[in-house]
């Protein structure tokens, strides 16, 4: 017989240590599946996308950029261009570097696998938002090009990922990007959010936490030096100007009706009162947002509530005639205005 | 747009699907059994219309119908005569919408529009005609030969509401017949109405949304005419252009094959003939039409889907407007909300709840216990010593008569006589509960508790059923319909301490835990010791389901939404006779086809033998050292590795193995043969003489509960799954856990007791 003392001792250690090796994220395994991400192929896709983003926002690109950008010592970026300009990927003008055709085309199938995959993951899985630009980035360099088209397919061709940006085609056309950061709009223009830029995370998940989403109507209250005041979904929102200016919106025509009204969500309304929706969240998005809509929760449609579970959560609506139990964090997404309870027969 | 053609005779028996080669391998495709038919009836439907009580109205066939929804996963099928033809019908899933967003729809929508049925049946259920009715306009945009069952009407009128099916039929411009399935009211005139639409004698014109947002109409009127010009005798093109705008990889599929030229409104026979050719476009037209859509889907607004299905509820919305009339004020469900303002509250809530279970349960262990007796008496001491009686009279080889009735066939006389009686009163006892629509109500109670842990409300459900048999308990995983919340409903499941290992613990407990207290408090202590170890899986399900979800699981869509269906009076009889034939006989066929097997294999490792030794014996001493480690021992440890397919012979085979290990003589049916004794002091005797301590007996209820599911479980998950991945987890999960546990657990006994 093992003494229970010793045994007991062995088994600590040997938890400890494949805690030490299977822990995700930290462990022994995540790094050591991160290393093998950092091989040659894929810091050279890195660096053709840094060369595209840069052209596509009309910055230069230098050797020194590209190190930055990297996170490597200037000497390995040296070698990355040499090996670029080898295969006729990028070329160097001045102390420039450019996309060549073919590098362009290279680039820009990354970057739509990079888009596609957000798109994956936000309509067809559960994870959070943050981490999505992280997974893609990883996945981008993974996925071969029947994978990302078969992709493509399965989610009906998307035109936008899920930060508003356009997945370039197949053919590697791109719509032309119009709008302007919200800061610099004028006062009091309607405006709906084209793009939340997705870098640095912080920012992102600020955006995030107001709520905001691509297709989001906003009107500016306020644009200064220390504040961008703006309202959306009925709520006023403060951002600081660096905050706003990563947000692309792009002006409503006149005439376009815009509802800055306060309205109380669904969750607001307690068992024997009504409402009638207003419109879903714009930060509902995915699946949850198809069931709702197929449940029949689109606007116009009037709910009453009728009872809370026990424990209070989840509540059970008349909606369209049927009883659906929805929980707190379902309704709080569904903007209704109240009304009496007749209207809801 | 529609082509009318004459009305065509119906083809002979068999020929109407087989005139177009493309439609009939759709249908194979679509899991359609090919014997003979004249007319395939599709029937759709919103969850918990009644569809099933139409289909089994139509065909006689008792298919079992549940109150809650999304019963109908796997498909059902059946044929009837309809004066001189076949008519096929399949029951579609139940779902509220086509939007192919779940496999559900996907499996719908396909069905209706590259199946081509001759007719599809909608089941409009006549207290929710507007929200059924959105279903129904999204099928009359894919078809017109449809017929609507306006279901339910006595119910309807029981709530007050009252529908006018003529005004209807005139809107919709298909045939409603007004039916309550149930009695088989309306159910003569729905067959009227499927010949007339089959026939052609018919000629629906169905109602169609006509204008959506501008820009919308815009994108459609650039795409539309370009469909129409490659398929003229398209009968749905604007159906298609939407579907193509948003994406619908089907429909473009179904374009580059040239499947889209063979789907007409027309008789499929004369497709076949004819329009076959000039309906088929050339490749290049079908690449150019697809080109043109993705130009066109930058145009289109960003809330695009939204809108579309906001129209579809406002033509709903107006339609039941017109047709349906109201009682005074709200409908009136004024039985159903105090039943559920009392079902739900917050002091009756929970002790109704726990009161009905307990009852259910009560009924079930208290129930089964005499017929239990009965069939194990009727089946091993009778049958058994007859069946071996007669094959040595016939002058059979020992080895042949003890293979064949004390290994398969005993094995299989157990689980029978300890599966069957539990199982045939707790599922009729559930399925009532079920079809009350009570069961819905539990979910929705619970939610709150299973939500935090990161499951859905309806894993309450899936676990009680579990407390059954824990492979039904998988397959009622289905009514979770929210990918990340069924897997972890199914791989949970396991820690519902099924019927099957229910009586290994009372027994093992009551021989040694009974014990550890005084004489007069055994019986308390035993029954608490069990019910222990049930509760400590509850609380081991929802840590793993915690667990899962935040790691393994983390990266599965979630959705919720839990439909509470109206109150309905349970039918008694036919819910007997289907829960037993669904659930009972199904499951315990399974058993069957595991448990003969391994009745073999017991009886195989208990009597061949190798150097004068049994390979039981052999197995058992190189299992001992670390059975002792875990607190168990060699014999548990190859109980559990040969009683796989089924619990239920744990204790009979762990019997054998210490006799035939211990070498005790004069016990049970002689050497490798699996026993049960009659009283439990025989038993404590045997165990107690073999070395067995209270830690053995603590560590092998924890290891029962704590193990891998049982091969007809884990068969189960993965038919459910589709996936080794989940199986190989939901299999090692358990047992890992259970190596662990009883590991900790004999290390700290040994050093503190």
């Amino acid at each position: 017989m093992v003494d229970p003392a010793r045994a007991l001792l062995i088994f600590g250690l040997v938890a400890v240590l494949s805690l030490l090796v299977f822990w995700p994220g930290g462990g022994l395994v995540a790094r050591g599946l991160l290393l093998k991400g950092m091989n040659e192929r894929v810091r050279m896709e890195d660096a053709l996308k840094h060369l595209y983003h840069a052209a596509a926002s009309g910055l230069p690109a230098t050797i020194d950029s590209l190190a930055g950008a990297l996170e490597v010592r200037r000497g390995l970026a040296v070698r990355l261009v040499e090996r670029l300009t080898a295969r006729e990927l990028a070329r160097a003008e001045a102390d420039r570097l450019v996309l060549t055709e073919a590098g362009r085309i290279y680039a820009l199938r990354i970057v739509r696998t990079h888009r596609l995959w957000e798109r994956y993951l936000a309509d067809r899985t559960g994870i959070a938002p943050e981490l999505w630009h992280t997974l893609a980035e990883r996945e981008e360099h993974a996925l071969t090009n029947e994978a990302a088209e078969a992709l493509a397919a399965r989610m009906g061709h998307p035109r936008y990922d899920p930060h508003g940006d356009p997945i370039p085609t197949v053919t590697g056309e791109l719509p032309a990007r119009s709008g302007r950061p919200l800061s610099t709009l004028p006062a009091g223009t309607a405006a709906e959010v084209l793009h939340l830029e997705d870098e640095p995370a912080e920012l992102f998940d600020r955006l995030l936490a107001e709520g905001l989403r691509p297709g989001a109507r906003v009107r500016l209250i306020e644009s200064s030096p220390q504040v961008v005041r703006f309202n959306f979904e009925g709520h006023e929102h403060a951002l600081a100007p660096l905050a706003a200016a990563s947000i692309t919106v792009e002006p409503l025509a006149a005439g376009v009706e815009l509802d800055e009204i306060t309205h109380p969500t669904l969750a607001d309304i307690t068992p024997g009162a009504a409402g009638r929706v207003v419109r879903i969240a714009a930060a509902c998005q995915g699946p949850e947002r198809r069931r709702l809509l197929d449940l029949g929760v689109v606007p116009g449609t009037v709910i009453s509530a009728e009872f809370a579970s026990v424990a209070g959560d989840p509540t059970a609506y008349q909606i369209r005639g049927a009883l659906i139990a929805l929980r707190r964090t379902q309704s709080r997404l569904i903007q209704v205005e109240p009304v009496p309870l007749e209207a809801a027969s | 747009m529609t082509t009318t053609l004459p009305p065509v005779p119906a083809a002979g028996p068999g020929c109407a699907g087989c005139a177009v080669p493309s439609r009939r391998e759709n249908l194979v495709q679509l899991g359609v059994r090919q014997d003979k038919w004249d007319w395939l009836v599709a029937l759709a439907g919103n969850p918990n219309t009644g569809k099933s009580t139409v289909f089994n109205a139509l065909t006689g066939l008792r298919q079992h119908t549940g109150n809650w929804p999304g019963k109908t996963v796997a498909r059902a099928e059946g044929v009837f005569a309809l004066g001189e033809q076949r008519v096929k019908l399949v029951d579609l899933p139940g779902t509220y919408s086509l939007q192919a967003g779940s496999a559900d729809e996907e499996v719908a929508r396909d069905f209706v529009l590259f199946g081509q049925p001759d007719v599809t049946v909608v089941v409009l259920d006549a207290t929710r005609v507007e929200r059924n009715l959105n279903l129904a306009l999204q099928i009359l945009e894919i078809t017109d030969r449809v017929v609507v069952v306006l279901n339910l009407i006595d119910e309807a009128r029981r709530h007050g509401i009252g529908v006018d099916a003529a005004r209807l039929s005139r809107r919709l411009g298909v045939p409603v017949i007004p039916a309550v399935a149930r009695t088989g009211v309306g159910i003569p005139e729905l067959l009227v109405a499927i010949r007339g639409v089959a026939t052609g004698e018919i000629v629906n014109r169905p109602y169609r949304i006509e204008r959506h947002a501008p820009e919308v109409e815009r994108t459609l009127g650039a795409l539309v005419p370009l469909i129409e010009a490659a398929y003229p005798s398209l009968p749905n093109s604007r159906w298609v252009a939407l579907r193509l705008l948003n994406g619908d990889q089907r429909i473009e599929a179904a374009i580059r094959s040239g499947e889209l030229g063979t789907l007409t409104d027309a008789d499929h026979a004369l497709v076949g003939a004819a329009g076959a050719s000039a309906a088929v476009p050339t490749d290049t037209r079908a690449v150019q039409l697809l080109e043109t859509t993705n130009q066109l889907r930058w145009q289109l607004p960003p809330g695009f889907h939204d809108a579309i299905t906001a129209d579809n509820f406002a033509a709903a919305e107006t339609i039941a407007a017109e047709s349906v009339l109201r009682g005074l004020g709200r409908a009136r469900f004024d039985f159903d909300r105090k039943l559920d303002q009392l079902l739900t509250s917050r002091w009756f809530g929970f002790p109704l709840m726990l009161l009905i279970l307990t009852v259910v349960f009560w009924l079930t262990v208290s129930g089964a216990n005499v017929p239990s007796a009965m069939i194990g008496h009727l089946l091993i001491d009778q049958v058994n010593p007859w069946l071996k009686g007669v094959a040595t009279s016939l002058g059979a080889p020992w080895w042949l008569s003890g293979f064949l009735f004390d290994g398969v066939y005993l094995a299989t006389a157990w689980v029978i006589s300890v599966m069957l009686p539990p199982m045939a009163i707790f599922f009729p006892l559930f399925t009532l509960l079920e079809d009350f629509g009570y069961l819905p109500r539990v979910a929705f109670n619970l939610d709150r508790l299973f939500r935090q842990a990161g499951a859905h409300g309806k894993q309450a459900l899936t676990m009680c059923m579990g407390f059954g048999c824990n492979a039904a308990g998988v397959v009622a995983t289905r009514v979770i319909d929210s990918p990340r919340e069924r897997l972890v409903a199914i791989i949970t499941n396991n820690f519902s301490l099924c019927n099957g290992r229910w009586p290994t613990q009372i027994l093992i407990a009551s021989i040694f835990l009974g014990a550890l207290a005084p004489p007069a408090l055994a019986g308390l202590a035993s029954a608490g010791a069990v019910v222990g170890i049930a509760v400590l899986g509850i609380v081991v399900m929802f840590l793993s389901s915690w667990l899962l979800t935040r790691t393994v699981l983390r990266g599965e869509a979630t959705t919720f939404s839990l439909e509470l269906p109206p109150y309905r009076p349970p039918r008694v009889l036919q819910t007997l006779y289907t829960s037993l034939v669904d659930r009972t006989l199904i499951v315990l066929w399974r058993a069957v086809v595991f448990a003969a097997p391994a009745g073999a294999a017991i009886w195989l490792i208990g009597n061949v033998t190798f150097g004068g030794v049994s390979v039981a014996e052999h197995l058992v001493g190189w299992l001992n050292p670390m059975g002792l480690l875990l607190g168990l021992n060699g014999v548990i440890l190859l109980a559990y590795v040969v009683a796989i397919p089924a619990n239920e012979i744990v204790i009979p085979t762990v019997l054998m193995l210490t006799v035939l290990t211990a070498r005790v003589a004069g016990v049970g049916a002689g050497d490798g043969v699996m026993f049960d004794l009659k009283s439990t002091e025989q038993v404590a005797l045997l165990l107690r003489g073999a070395g067995w301590t209270a830690l053995t007996g603590l560590n092998l209820m924890l290891f029962s509960l704590l193990h891998n599911p049982c091969s007809t479980t884990i068969y189960t998950i993965y038919k459910e799954t589709g996936s080794v991945r989940w199986t190989v987890l939901a299999t090692a999960l358990p047992l890992g856990l259970g190596f662990i546990v009883c590991f900790l657990t004999a290390q700290l006994w040994r050093l503190f007791a």
